[in-house]
Parts: structure tokens; sequence; C-alpha cells
């Protein structure tokens, strides 16, 4: 990895990012569902999947939502041909492009769980699956904006990614009983593993989220590689 | 001379159909290399492959001495500059500022923005934002990014597609500017005056195949009748081949006063190309 290039591209993208409104819009939605629920709460304290909720909601909504617009940006407009044809590698790109959404995703997470109460995720295993969960939407968002070509086609995926993948936790509000084989299934999505990461004992749930993160990486850098080239 | 560019009996096939077949041609170091050839002749294809875009699916490419396998690598990258029609720029960032990315991902000096921008005669202009340029700017911005690193060997797309005349000849210049300090230039282009005034050779590419490589002169010469095209001050339009019994018709004509006008026949090279392949240009 070249530092240079890497801050290089991380400069751009934040000059770029300051001038995009719909990427600036995008941590509204999650600090704004962190008002609603704390004012909804009447000071009491937040079940874990309720907190698990809003990072999923965070994470879907400005990791993977802001990387597949940004990815689907460069390739719609083909700058990302440019950075190719550079001697940038792959990770220089990928690095690059991932700081000033990693850098929101923070900013924003971090708001939210302090308004409605950060403490209970403070302990290794919820930092932990956070950060693991932050790889996945990354990759996730990476992938897709590859994937997508266009930034209008990117909403025909952002969709199902946060119902799925973002809203998880809110399957269990649907009253759909526990034995449904939806919700068998829907427990072992990466929001899920890390709720019972954080409630139970078993650090299982970790080699769960990180079966995902393999594995939305392995897209991720599929989705690269053919862009890569023209073949 | 060493090459900076060695193609031996390259193809590259497109699922069943064949767009390149047994291509091969040398470009030396230091040459402004033309590759002539109608839409679809597959003139962008050749400089995927030559820039590692594209694959071939047989033959050997040798580009600054790197063999396929290298081509691709960032040392290669760093030696090479590409404006194509893939290029494009950061439309919500100044001129200023795309530049500055390349600048530092090429790890050149921050200096060469304004000398570059002066060479594409967009000096001045630099703190403008990229969407509120024309067509033609954004062209010239985009060659200032190809050439900002002080390429060995640039490819250049049609460089000059989208420019008027006036600014066509300051890239020209740019160019021959570039070529003079020792760059090599891979150029493709329709249009037939700026390939003869620019490039040292020019093949023509049809349908996949090179059907002719020559110094544009040489073409011209070799597809020329030989004729002269002589108008008299009647009006009269004579072809008077050039030929030693011919001589002194010509002679005549002139001691009478008669000659107007006399032109050698030598075609264009975009006649050149249609005489060659019996197609337009275009």
């Amino acid at each position: 990895m070249n530092v240079q290039r890497v801050s290089a591209i991380f400069e751009k993208d934040t000059k770029d990012f300051m001038k995009n409104t719909m990427l600036l819009m995008m941590p509204v939605v999650p600090i704004f569902l962190a008002l609603l629920y704390k004012q909804m709460s009447g000071g009491e304290a937040f079940p874990t999947f309720l907190l698990y909720l809003v990072v999923g909601i965070n994470l879907s909504t400005v990791t993977t939502a802001g990387m597949m617009t940004m990815m689907a940006e460069e390739n719609e407009k083909k700058t990302l041909r440019g950075l190719i044809q550079s001697p940038a590698s792959i990770v220089d790109i990928l690095v690059g492009k991932s700081l000033v959404v990693g850098l929101m995703s923070l900013i924003t997470l971090i708001v939210s769980l302090f308004i409605m109460g950060i403490e209970p995720l403070l302990n290794l295993k919820s930092i932990l699956a956070i950060i693991f969960l932050f790889f996945f939407f990354l990759f996730l968002g990476i992938g897709i904006g590859l994937f997508s070509k266009s930034v209008a086609a990117t909403s025909a995926y952002i969709m199902p990614v946060m119902l799925l993948f973002g809203f998880t936790p809110m399957f269990e509000l649907l009253g759909i009983s526990e034995d449904s084989i939806v919700i068998k299934f829907a427990d072992t999505f990466p929001v899920m593993q890390a709720i019972e990461l954080t409630d139970g004992n078993s650090w299982l749930p970790l080699g769960i989220i990180a079966i995902w993160v393999l594995g939305a990486g392995l897209f991720m850098y599929v989705c690269f590689k053919k862009t890569m080239t023209d073949d | 001379m060493e090459n900076s560019i060695e193609v031996v009996e390259i193809q590259k096939t497109f699922q069943q159909q064949t767009a390149i077949e047994d291509v091969s041609f040398q470009v030396k170091k230091g040459e402004i290399f033309g590759l002539l050839g109608p839409s679809g002749s597959g003139k962008t294809t050749t400089i995927k492959m030559l820039t590692g875009e594209l694959g071939q699916t047989v033959g050997k490419i040798k580009v600054l001495g790197m063999e396929s396998d290298q081509i691709g690598s960032a040392e290669f990258k760093a030696k090479i500059g590409i404006l194509s029609d893939n290029s494009s720029l950061y439309e919500r960032l100044t001129i200023y500022d795309n530049l500055k990315l390349f600048c530092r991902l090429y790890n050149a000096p921050m200096r060469r923005i304004d000398a570059i921008l002066r060479d594409v005669n967009l000096h001045g202009e630099k703190s403008k934002t990229v969407s509120k340029l024309s067509k033609g700017m954004k062209q010239r911005v985009l060659l200032a990014k190809a050439l900002i690193h002080e390429p060995e060997l640039v490819f250049l797309d049609e460089p000059t597609s989208a420019l008027d005349p006036g600014n066509a000849a300051h890239i020209h210049q740019g160019l021959r500017r570039l070529n003079e300090a020792g760059t090599t230039i891979f150029i493709t282009t329709h249009n037939m005056e700026e390939a003869s005034a620019l490039c040292d050779r020019v093949t023509f590419l049809n349908h996949g195949k090179i059907v002719e490589l020559d110094r544009p002169g040489e073409l011209q010469y070799k597809y020329s009748t030989h004729a002269f095209h002589v108008e008299t001050f009647d009006g009269e339009q004579l072809v008077i081949n050039n030929t030693p019994d011919q001589a002194e018709r010509i002679k005549e004509l002139i001691a009478t006063n008669q000659m107007k006008a006399i032109h050698t026949d030598e075609p264009t090279l975009g006649q050149v190309f249609l005489k060659v392949t019996g197609e337009e240009l275009v």
C-alpha cells in the first residue's frame, strides 16, 4: 500500500463528498431514528436488539449505500478507469475510497449510539462485532457499486440490502413464529449474530460474522477484478 | 533503433468473432505512430491490448521492453499515458484538483500542473469546475491528465476529435514539443490532415487487419499515378504523365506562357485508404 496514493484518493473523495448532496444527507437517517427512539423510550435503557438495529441502519444507509453510490458513480462516469490506469494498486484505490465513508460511518455511529446510550456496547465482543459488521457492509457496498454500473441502478439494490442486512432485528417484530424457516435463516445474518455475541457467552457468532465478511470480501474482489479489464 | 512497441502476429477474439487478426508492427522509440482505420476496424481494441486493458488471444506484445505479463504493473503504468474514450474527469472538482490527484498518483511534481496547462492552452482556467467546461476544454484537460507525469509513451485515441482547428493546432504543437523531448506517441485518428502533419509513420487497419504501413509521404507517392495536372490560361485541364517523352510538352507550355498551374497528383491519406480498401475512412 502506498500512503501518498491512498491520501491523494482520500483528499479527492473528501472534496467530492462535500459537494455531493446525496451523500451528505445519508447520515441524517440513522441519527434521526436514534433521536426518535430516544424520544419514544421515555428514558428507559434500550434492549440490545434495538441498539443493533440502529447499528444495522447506520451501516446499511451510510457505509453500504455511501460506498455503493461512490463506486457506481466512478464506474458510470468512467473515472475509476483513470485510477486503475494509474500506478495505484487495488488496495490503494479501495482503502483511499473507503476512508471517507469509513470516517462518516464512524461519526454517525458514535453520534447515534451516544444518543441512545452506548454503554451496553462498550465491551470487547460488541466492539469486535461492530468492526466486523463495518467491513461486511463496506465490502458489500463496494461490490454492489462496481456490479451495478450506474448510480441509478444502485437504488434497486439498496432496499434489499437495507431490509435484509440492516433491518434484520425488525423481523422479530413482524409476528412471525420463531420456528419459522424465515426467522431461523434471518438469525444467521450478521446483525443477528452480533446481537447473539453481545448477549450470549459464545464466541461462535463472531466466526459466523467473519464468514459473512469473507463472502462479501470475495464478492468485492471478483467485481473489482472484472472492472479492471475489458476482457 | 530501439522499439517502444513490438507487436507480433496478435489476434483478439470476442466469443466467436475475430476483432484483430494477424497484426504485427513495431513503433520505434521517439516516433509518432498513427493507427488509422474506420470505426469498428479494431483501433481501440489494439490500444487496449497495448495498455493491458485487454489480453490478446494469440500473439506477442512487448511495450517499453515489458512482456504481456508485466503490462499492467505499477512500473508499466508509471511510464505510459492514456487518452481514450474511456478517459474521464471528476465533474464536481476543479481542473486543478483533478490534475493534483493524478500528479500525486504518479508522484509527479506539482509544478507540472502549470506547465501542462500552458501546453494545452488552459493556463488561467485551473480554478474552473470541470462540469462547467465545454467539451473541447474537457478534452484538453484529459490530455493534460494523460501527460502530467511526462510519460515515455503516450496512447492517444482521437485526441483532437472535440476541438476546434485553433485548439487542435495548439495541441499539435504541444505534441510535437513532447515528441522532440523524446516521448513516443501512438495515436489513432480519423483526421487525415492530422495524421499527415504529425505522424512519422502510419498504418491502416481495416476489419482487424493491417493493410498498409509506411511513412505518409511514401504511401502518398506509392498510390500516386505520377502524373501532372496542368491548368492553362485558356481554362484547359491537362493530365500529363511523368515520363521522359512528356517533358517537351511541359517545356512547351511554359515556353509559350500557357501554364497557369501545375500539380502532382499525390492522393491524400484518405484517398490512399480508399484505394487500398475500397472503403471510406469514416
